[in-house]
């Protein structure tokens, strides 16, 4: 279970604080696959950092009764100076997973082929993605955080990534965020819009597509 | 608890080992840089003053003079001066929310005291050999290199922390610790300085220590003052100051 508690981010910026979220609360049941629907610049990834604890709220609380995956997009998470493989082995050693075969796991699930060994700034943003979401089945999280990213990649391996989390469907949480209706169709049962800094929840995917699709 | 303590001490475990791996790679001398560096400097500035030497008080072997100081100098200016540099360049793991800033900068701060430790200890074995001469007390000089690293460490949190605010700290780091060189308390004695001076100095929390180190390598040969408690209520302060500062700037930092 994830609660949000009245949620409020703002971002210093030159021009005096902008805020993003101004009030979000939410709760996110155990199995659930909700889409999070909004325009670019509506908060969509603040939101994702603020539930995975990446940032903090600017007030509210963020309450996480499961263990939370890191947002999951091109971004963080590894070190971008050593390889893949020893990307692995941190990720396996900080989250305490057996190293050898968190390490055989990713280069599995990735098909990174040679790249594998090779320092990840050496990779496209396709690889990275694809280094980052195996990185993250392997910890093995009972929710995931997705910033758009499966659409992004190659269908087959954003094929492979929906079996992988369907495979989890009893006990992975999926919260993915998108400003495209039909990736969140492809991967959700239940959708939420976030709009002018609010998230609201419809329990009826084709009823949350259609308000996005008029704001 | 116990469990939050074994998470955090794999964590460390991790970041000393990546940081092995990003700073030193895994070619040519690799991890011996790790030594290999603050033995080079300490060496080189040794050697000078071996042959340029007046003759120090007390008869004191300039060679060993110089890289006494030096190294435990090394250590401090070293992590003072990377101190702005420990978040952003470790930013994008943050992003495990069992990653913290404080662990992150104790790894980098472990593994920096470690390799002049180990720089330390070549030279001193190398003395024994040369010059036959073992430090008086060795437990003297590694507590106080310990306690030089726990210094180091208090005031690299409240740089780093400062960090995430200002450039300046970025900007002015080297500057600050260049002209603080004289008055650090490495490079002279408290006794030789005229009893007023004697009083300032010993304000200077780096003296006392640097004061530690040599009376555990030189013994009586020649009088040290310092005060243990005096330093390690610096140590407590920059610390407690410096994790609450981190703390707050946890909360402003945008990834």
């Amino acid at each position: 279970m994830i609660r949000l508690h009245d949620i409020h981010k703002a971002y210093k910026t030159h021009l005096g604080p902008r805020p993003v979220l101004r009030g979000i609360d939410a709760t996110f049941r155990p199995g659930e696959k909700v889409g999070i629907l909004g325009r670019n610049g509506a908060g969509k990834t603040t939101l994702l950092r603020l539930i995975a604890g990446v940032e903090y709220p600017t007030s509210g609380k963020v309450e996480r009764q499961m263990s939370v995956s890191w947002p999951l997009g091109f971004a963080g998470a590894m070190h971008y100076s050593i390889t893949g493989a020893d990307n692995a082995r941190f990720i396996a050693r900080i989250y305490g997973k057996p190293i050898q075969e968190t390490v055989d796991f990713v280069e599995d699930f990735s098909e990174l082929g040679e790249y594998y060994r090779l320092p990840v700034r050496t990779y496209s943003s396709g690889m990275i993605m694809r280094l980052g979401f195996a990185l993250s089945l392997a910890v093995d999280f009972e929710c995931y955080l997705v910033d758009e990213v499966i659409a992004v990649g190659d269908s087959r391996f954003g094929e492979r990534c929906r079996k992988a989390l369907a495979e989890r469907q009893e006990r992975s949480t999926l919260l993915l965020v998108s400003h495209q209706a039909e990736t969140v169709r492809a991967f959700c049962s239940t959708a939420a819009v976030l709009n002018d800094g609010r998230l609201t929840r419809y329990d009826d995917l084709d009823q949350a597509i259609a308000v996005y699709q008029t704001v | 608890m116990g469990d939050a303590l074994a998470c955090q001490l794999r964590v460390i475990g991790a970041l000393l080992l990546r940081e092995l791996n990003t700073r030193f790679g895994r070619d040519n001398l690799g991890y011996l840089w790790l030594f290999v560096e603050p033995a080079l400097l300490g060496g080189a500035l040794g050697t000078l003053h071996y042959f340029i030497a007046h003759a120090m008080p007390g008869g004191l072997n300039p060679f060993e003079f110089w890289v006494v100081a030096y190294i435990p100098f090394y250590l401090l200016r070293g992590v003072i001066n990377r101190a702005p540099f420990g978040i952003p360049s470790n930013q994008s793991l943050l992003y495990h929310r069992n990653v913290t800033i404080l662990d992150i900068l104790l790894a980098r701060n472990l593994l920096e005291g470690a390799a002049v430790l180990g720089a330390l200890v070549v030279f001193l074995v190398f003395f024994g050999i040369a010059f036959g001469h073992w430090p008086t007390d060795p437990f003297k000089m590694l507590f106080g290199m310990v306690l030089m690293l726990l210094l180091a460490h208090g005031l690299s949190l409240m740089i780093s922390a400062g960090a995430v605010y200002t450039e300046l700290f970025e900007r002015l780091v080297h500057l600050v610790t260049y002209l603080s060189m004289p008055l650090l308390g490495a490079f002279w004695m408290v006794f030789w300085l005229p009893y007023e001076a004697q009083r300032l100095a010993l304000w200077i929390p780096s003296v006392h220590i640097f004061e530690l180190i040599r009376d555990g390598h030189f013994g009586g040969a020649v009088p040290t003052t310092y005060d243990i408690g005096y330093v390690c209520a610096w140590i407590a302060g920059t610390n407690l100051l410096g994790m609450a500062a981190i703390r707050r700037a946890r909360r402003d930092l945008v990834l």
